[in-house]
């Protein structure tokens, strides 16, 4: 059969579309739908020859079938080691198979391609490190993915999300308006303990631009009002942009590639648009790797850079506190064992697993900061990544790749959590709704603002 | 002055006294009452799954849910519908006080109409606000009117208004609350402050003294604000305040207790609104109003 009404191979461009899909309880026509999908075959090799780049088709080529990788991967780990679940099988089972086939596979294959690409690898790209070539199975399953997405053999809840990024341009449907609305609000609501605090839009030539991930505008916004004390406090000249503020990219999950460069371009526009000195984002992970780390090669731009110098969070609220533009009490530190979860997507891909720790200096009274094992780059994934924590129909599976982190955590001792990721944010706090250990978890910017040393007049008690 | 409530409710027994008091003031009052209900904290990471506030299982929310729901809240509501011609259902997903707070904003809502807590598990929550209701009073731009028992005394319209105050710069707002709702409601306001002397040794005459000061503050500060509206008069009980405006609520069969609201906590997980108003709410037999913004008052 050819293709599906909400499971075929068009993306989804229009609201009416969006809602459609949305409305199909989970997922179950589109699901059905895609037992019959046809795959086409030509197309499928046309796009392997025309992006499969050198890098990829030697790793293919050079894997030794060592097995070096196996231990590196948390979820073989979790999965009683079988060998199914080694990286390089995995990758060379699915996507060297295509490619051996030269794109010749069915329907049932391409399924199959599907629950491994998105059940049995976050892309947290732990194996790479392992592995005696560097073969990078994250890399490898990131490009499988775009494979599947373009054959529309693609979980039905990231089909929905890089519609969402398509039709609003954010991974959930929070439109400018909503947007600039959600800062005009929390403004309100902060301004009166914090006189002067203002949630500028659109100002031109500031120190600082600020971008976010949409589900804070939609569910938590109190983020981004904490965002807004922390940068008041601080003294920073700031703003947000009314379009291109939102840095997630569930598109790169999904594997959608032309929406991963429509939306860090979106970005990157408002960054030429408003000309900030730099840009920062929210505690994100992956949203920091689509827009700082992959986003400058989607959009194609030669240096590998983001227009202007894009650093993520952790990185200026630790320059903040470094100068002293931040002040922490120190009779307010953390004074319990406390323990940090370090996201792959900014420590083991940008390298920012120093200046994590930097923060905890400050916050956290000496003796009780403990690392979890193994840590730093090292660090296995939340268990949620790479899309896993929102696709339904793996719930199960991803409820068993969250015990290598409570595993971690346990053996820590601790019962606070600090993560700084949002996606890891939520995989921490469902495996404590699963698992039940008893740990709090929490972002940077409440804790912070919890233990200011705030200077004087600068906030009004009630 | 009450054109648009916002009656926050999960649909619980929790709430019925709540709901009782927001459509008996919209049908005394001709005001348009909006029954909101968030029907779930989206669960995990997707917004369309969400725990359903009663059984606490994890559901879509399709429209197929959202109906069903809807109708159990008809059904729930059916005799306080009754007679209401301008009443109707607003469902939405989120966290709730965030929600509640939206729709307020949006709506431009003059008064949200909520109880003290959700009434699950009872040992737990009864002696408490809930965490909803915190927020919701510590951000909201409208006062917000809580309901936490079955009232004894309140049978419907607002007579005897009792306004607590500390002279606090938000009890400014609060009266202006008080004074208005009495004004255009013809009702008798009683000003009252209580001086606080729990936990503390002093002598009679120093408690006198400063029963006077007290009442010359309250003559000064609220009178000259009253204009030509005679129908008040001025208490002033030492004690410890809650128990004192408690009292004189039920001496007075006060309907409304008009108090602003403190806190000077950030983390509106923390927050509370105030240990008076707190104590006010679950301990008093009429609605009590909390008041922290001066907007709508």
């Amino acid at each position: 059969m050819p293709q599906g009404e909400l499971c075929n191979r068009k993306p989804i461009v229009t609201d009416e579309q969006l809602k459609l899909t949305l409305s199909d309880k989970s997922g179950k026509k589109y699901y059905a739908e895609m037992l019959e999908l046809d795959v086409d075959t030509n197309a499928l090799w046309a796009t392997i020859q025309k992006t499969m780049k050198a890098r990829l088709k030697t790793w293919l080529e050079i894997c030794a079938h060592c097995g070096m990788c196996a231990d590196s991967c948390f979820l073989y780990q979790v999965n009683d080691c079988v060998p199914e679940q080694v990286p390089s099988y995995k990758i060379q089972s699915t996507l060297g198979h295509i490619v051996k086939k030269k794109g010749n596979v069915d329907n049932e294959f391409m399924r199959h391609c599907m629950k491994v690409a998105w059940s049995q690898c976050t892309c947290c790209n732990r194996c790479g490190m392992y592995c005696p070539h560097g073969i990078d199975m994250g890399v490898m399953f990131s490009y499988l993915r775009g494979l599947l997405y373009s054959q529309g053999f693609v979980p039905w809840e990231l089909k929905i999300g890089s519609g969402m990024h398509r039709v609003y341009r954010a991974q959930m449907d929070v439109t400018t308006e909503d947007w600039v609305e959600t800062c005009e609000w929390m403004a309100e609501e902060t301004e009166e303990e914090w006189p002067g605090l203002t949630i500028p839009v659109d100002k031109q030539d500031a120190e600082i631009m600020y971008t976010c991930n949409a589900r804070e505008p939609k569910h938590y916004p109190e983020d981004l009002a904490e965002a807004a004390v922390l940068f008041h406090v601080a003294g920073t000249n700031w703003t947000v942009p009314s379009e291109g503020w939102e840095q997630t990219s569930l598109s790169m999950f999904a594997g959608d590639w032309e929406c991963c460069k429509d939306n860090v371009n979106h970005v990157y526009d408002a960054i030429e648009r408003l000309n900030p000195a730099r840009v920062t984002g929210t505690e994100c992970g992956h949203a920091h790797r689509a827009t700082v780390i992959e986003g400058p090669y989607w959009a194609g731009r030669e240096d590998g850079l983001p227009p202007k110098p894009y650093i993520h969070y952790v990185e200026w609220l630790a320059e903040a506190l470094r100068e002293g533009k931040l002040k922490i009490d120190p009779a307010k530190r953390i004074k319990e064992p406390v323990t940090l979860q370090d996201s792959c997507n900014y420590v083991r891909n940008q390298g920012l697993k120093d200046v994590t720790r930097e923060i905890i200096s400050y916050i956290v009274e000496p003796g009780y900061f403990v690392e979890m094992a193994p840590n730093k780059e090292h660090n296995y994934c939340c268990g949620g990544g790479g899309g896993f924590n929102g696709i339904g129909m793996y719930r199960e599976q991803r409820n068993v790749a969250l015990r290598k982190k409570m595993d971690q955590i346990l053996d820590t001792g601790c019962k606070l959590v600090i993560a700084p990721c949002h996606n890891c944010w939520d995989a921490i706090r469902d495996l404590e709704e699963e698992y039940e250990i008893g740990i709090r978890w929490s972002f940077l910017k409440p804790l912070i603002i919890g233990m200011l040393d705030i200077p004087e007049g600068m906030r009004v008690e009630w | 002055m009450f054109k648009k409530i916002l009656l926050a409710t999960t649909g619980s027994p929790a709430s019925f006294g709540a709901a009782r008091v927001a459509f008996d003031m919209a049908k005394r009052y001709g005001s348009e009452v909006t029954i909101f209900h968030v029907v779930g904290v989206p669960t995990k990471a997707f917004s369309h799954v969400v725990n359903d506030v009663r059984t606490g299982e994890e559901v879509e929310v399709d429209e197929e849910y959202l109906a069903w729901v809807e109708e159990e809240l008809k059904t729930t509501f059916a005799k306080q519908f009754e007679g209401a011609d301008n009443a109707k259902i607003v469902l939405t997903t989120g966290v709730p006080a965030r929600e509640i707070l939206r729709e307020a904003r949006k709506a431009d809502s003059d008064l949200v109409v909520m109880a003290a807590s959700s009434g699950e598990n009872a040992s737990f929550h009864k002696g408490y606000p809930g965490s909803t209701l915190q927020k919701v009073a510590k951000a909201a731009r409208c006062p917000v009117l809580s309901v936490h028992r079955e009232s004894a005394s309140y049978w419907g319209g607002f007579s005897n208004i009792l306004f607590g105050t500390d002279f606090s710069k938000q009890a400014e707002s609060a009266f202006k609350f008080a004074l208005s709702t009495a004004r255009e409601l013809d009702c008798d306001l009683t000003i009252f402050h209580a001086l606080d002397i729990s936990g503390k040794v002093l002598d009679q005459n120093e408690i006198e003294e400063n029963l006077i000061i007290a009442r010359k503050r309250i003559r000064e500060t609220y009178v000259p604000l009253m204009g030509d509206f005679k129908n008040y008069d001025i208490e002033v009980w030492e004690g410890t305040p809650y128990v004192e405006i408690v009292k004189l609520a039920r001496e007075k069969s006060v309907d409304l207790v008009c108090l602003a609201h403190h806190t000077n906590e950030l983390d509106p997980e923390r927050a509370r609104i105030g240990s008076t108003v707190e104590q006010v709410i679950l301990r008093a037999n009429c609605p009590v109003v909390s008041v922290s913004k001066p907007d709508k008052v």
